[in-house]
């Protein structure tokens, strides 16, 4: 235990000083200390998921107040929960089908405890999966499970409670542990592959002779290009710089390495360039549910330019970057400030600075936020590691990777912010 | 101003009650909504019987203001008003259409429908879990082409009611399709669908609640909400912020004709929250201020549009080419299988227009009191299913009826 301990201050020390860069970096380092926090839990002798989700809950709100802004650590977070759900369900199901099978004394007791007569296993399991599954209009009118009908006092652990404990057999102990971390290890993997994921599907949008524009640099980007021209599809890049870190130098760099025609511009010169272009192809730094995307600064001026002239604007996006949020504010509450020292140097500007001169406050004010929120309406379409999809199916994907009882544990975490 | 009004549901009920002996007394029998007064009819086919009863409901001069008022003037004697309101409520067998049965499920569904608070899709789903409970049937197919008719015999009764049709098809599909039907005997499946059409008007108020819920996020400090016409799911969001000690300003639009938007003004000064009553026609005027507009709905289409009061289309594009956001707060049971096309393309739902001075027989009235709202004009729904885009209702609808 004190290990662990020990391994999440320093990883939430490096969230707080901004250590870390970049969501999949982030993402992957939070799945594996949560794989750690996981192997480090005793497990009691019932109700083993709910201790589970406990201590990785305890965790996460952690990391997640450590930087609000860096959204992948919730979303991992949130992944991590409801593989521990998933694993957990998987699990009752076999042994209520087996125990049913058998039609042993105990599987008596389990149904005359739930109230429910004549009860076959299949309905205890649909009616425990829709825990998992977002409310619908179908389960709307089935027996409505209380966590789905009221997602803000998030309680499966009650009625999943009496399922493990009816189901209870010390074979199972150790099993759901060790199902969750394969899962989790399956997680961390399809983080560190999510470029090639992305980028294999390269060819199916980058066509000959194309002229492709992109905004600062990202490696999702860089890999998708790359694997396009090893496709041997010729095309050209335009590389807006990325005022002011101009890390979209660094790309151009690279993208001339890996022998593709590129050319620099600066970041005001996107719409005098737009209309030579023939897509738009951006990385993000998250998905919110709505499809909007939280993405580097600059790219709402990108994406208006591209609306402007109808090209396609285009999001890469891990799926780990999917949130499941709304942007309430996403300008204000999902932005952050970086040094001015990236802007203004000091040394030069430090008369216009001083504090200590004149009425008090200074003159200049230098204020450098790092990300822009892009509306769904200007993306055209996002890829993902599962293929490209539309803004509007984003809460589809979602709803597929979370489960509704945690997205409340944000809330709780960011009204306490 | 409110005399017109209130005349004017005065001399409705007068139309009505021509069968009963025209003595003053007789008003003071009327005192249920004009819609109940007749129950196995559409009294005026003319006018939706929906949009009697929400204006019976939410309209500013109530029914109940009125006999409040009448019983001031003159006092009346008890057994009149216990013989009048027996003789409403026992359901008699009344000749519904064809079948001569001892049971009417519109009875049924009018009775429920009497309560202000309980939604339309619950009233139905209530009178047809009544049609279960009534039934002779033996076997689960009988019971379903029982139902069937029973669902058919209501939405015919008023088929501008979206939601229930909505709510009529819900639970048919529920009877037939869910895990009710694993249940081998028939008295237990029969028992349970009872049991879930009761826990339904349950559900209705949770629905309410929870969406309530999940709009607080999008409700900050200082920001300005323009609600058009009167929704009880947009005022339990208003009341909820309003208890959540959130600080922000309501436009009310006025809702012409039947002043739902004064009905609506009302209750948030109860509440101490500043309300600003516009006229309907203020709604552009005003937009420059207004953060976000927020909507109830009758219905939600497989588009992912909404069916609303009459206006609501166009406060949407005026706020749509200002870039306000719309919200539209329903509960999931208003999701109907319908797919509008332009805004002719429903029957439309009529309602009389009062406008205070005699009209020429020569000049047309538009009567229709809802409009269609596409779904391009709206960003998001809250329901109960989360908060969702418009493009995620047809997949809801998609997946339950596939």
């Amino acid at each position: 235990m004190p290990d662990t301990q020990a391994l999440v201050n320093d990883f939430l020390n490096k969230l707080k000083k901004r250590k870390i860069e970049g969501s999949q970096a982030t993402a992957k380092q939070t799945a594996e200390l949560l794989r750690s926090v996981i192997s480090q839990t005793r497990m009691p002798y019932t109700n083993q998921a709910a201790a589970l989700i406990h201590s990785v809950k305890a965790v996460g709100e952690r990391l997640i107040a450590a930087n609000p802004v860096e959204l992948a650590v919730g979303n991992v977070v949130r992944r991590v929960l409801h593989i521990i759900r998933e694993e957990d369900l998987s699990l009752t199901t076999a042994a209520m089908a087996g125990l049913n099978l058998s039609a042993e004394s105990d599987d008596e007791d389990d149904t005359d405890r739930d109230n429910h007569p004549a009860l076959s296993a299949a309905a205890i399991a649909a009616a425990s999966r829709s825990t998992l599954r977002p409310p619908s209009l179908q389960t709307l009118l089935e027996d409505v499970p209380d966590s789905a009908a009221v997602p803000h006092t998030s309680s499966s652990g009650g009625d999943s409670e009496g399922k493990s404990k009816s189901a209870d057999k010390s074979s199972r102990s150790r099993k759901l542990k060790h199902d969750v971390i394969e899962a989790v290890n399956e997680l961390i993997q399809d983080i560190s592959t999510c470029h090639e994921l992305i980028a294999e599907q390269a060819v199916e949008h980058i066509h000959q002779n194309e002229v492709i524009l992109t905004l600062g640099s990202s490696r999702t980007v860089l890999e998708f290009l790359c694997a396009a021209k090893e496709k041997k599809r010729s095309f050209r890049v335009f590389v807006a710089e990325g005022a002011p870190r101009y890390q979209g130098h660094l790309l151009a760099k690279e993208l001339v390495t890996r022998g593709l025609q590129t050319t620099l511009i600066t970041d005001s010169a996107v719409f005098a360039m737009i209309s030579r272009v023939n897509m738009v192809i951006v990385g993000a730094h998250a998905v919110m549910a709505n499809g909007g995307v939280i993405a580097p600064v600059g790219l709402n001026m990108v994406a208006l330019a591209a609306q402007k002239h109808a090209v396609p604007f285009v999001v890469l996006a891990g799926s780990h970057k999917l949130c499941p949020l709304y942007p309430h504010h996403p300008e204000v509450l999902l932005n952050e400030l970086r040094s001015p020292s990236e802007l203004l140097d000091f040394g030069e500007f430090s008369d216009c600075l001083d504090f200590g001169s004149g009425i008090g406050a200074p003159l200049l004010h230098v204020v450098n936020p790092t990300f822009d929120y892009v509306p769904p309406k200007l993306v055209s379409l996002f890829i993902t590691d599962t293929g490209g999809h539309n803004p509007s199916y984003m809460y589809r994907l979602i709803a597929d990777y979370y489960s509704a009882d945690d997205l409340v544990l944000e809330r709780r975490t960011a009204s306490g912010n | 101003m409110w005399w017109r009004s209130a005349s004017f549901i005065l001399d409705r009920q007068q139309e009505q009650n021509t069968n009963l002996p025209p003595n003053p007394e007789s008003l003071l029998l009327s005192s249920p909504p004009p819609s109940m007064a007749d129950s196995l009819q559409n009294p005026k086919p003319d006018i939706s019987a929906y949009y009697q009863t929400r204006a019976a409901h939410h309209a500013v001069v109530t029914n109940d203001w009125l006999a409040q008022a009448q019983a001031a003037v003159s006092v009346q004697t008890n057994d009149d008003v216990s013989s009048g309101s027996d003789g409403r409520v026992a359901p008699t067998g009344g000749g519904t259409g064809g079948d001569n049965k001892t049971f009417s499920v519109i009875d049924e569904f009018n009775s429920w429908r009497k309560q202000p608070d309980l939604a339309e899709a619950v009233a139905a789903i209530r009178a047809l879990a009544a049609v279960i409970r009534a039934s002779q049937a033996t076997t689960m197919m009988e019971l379903e082409i029982e139902l069937k008719k029973a669902s058919d015999s209501l939405k015919a009764w008023d088929a501008t009611s979206i939601s229930l049709t909505a709510g009529c098809d819900l639970f048919m599909r529920y009877v037939t399709r869910t895990s009710a039907l694993e249940y081998e005997d028939f008295n237990s499946a029969r028992y349970r669908l009872i049991e879930r059409a009761e826990k339904f008007g349950e559900i209705s108020y949770k629905a309410r609640r929870i969406i309530a819920m999940l709009s607080q996020d999008f409700i900050f400090d200082g920001c300005t909400i323009l609600v058009h016409g009167f929704s009880r799911v947009v005022l339990e969001v208003l009341k909820t912020a309003a208890q959540n000690k959130k600080n922000f300003r309501v436009f009310c639009t006025e809702g012409r004709p039947d002043r739902t938007g004064l009905r609506l003004s009302n209750e948030l000064a109860k509440l101490d929250v500043p309300v600003k009553l516009l006229i309907d026609s203020a709604v552009a005027y005003t937009m420059d201020e207004v953060d976000m507009v927020l909507v109830g709905a009758d219905g939600v289409v497989e588009s992912g549009g909404i069916i609303n009061m009459m206006g609501t289309y166009q406060i949407a594009l005026v706020s749509h080419s200002m870039n306000k956001p719309v919200y539209v707060a329903a509960e999931s049971y208003k999701f109907a299988r319908l797919y509008p096309l332009d805004q002719k393309d429903m029957g439309p739902a009529l309602r009389t227009i009062d406008f205070g001075v005699p009209i020429p027989s020569k000049v047309e009235v538009e009567k229709s009191a809802r409009d269609y709202t596409p779904p391009q004009y709206l960003t998001l729904l809250f329901t109960d299913l989360g908060v969702l885009t418009p493009s995620v209702v047809s997949d809801e609808l998609i997946q339950l009826y596939l």
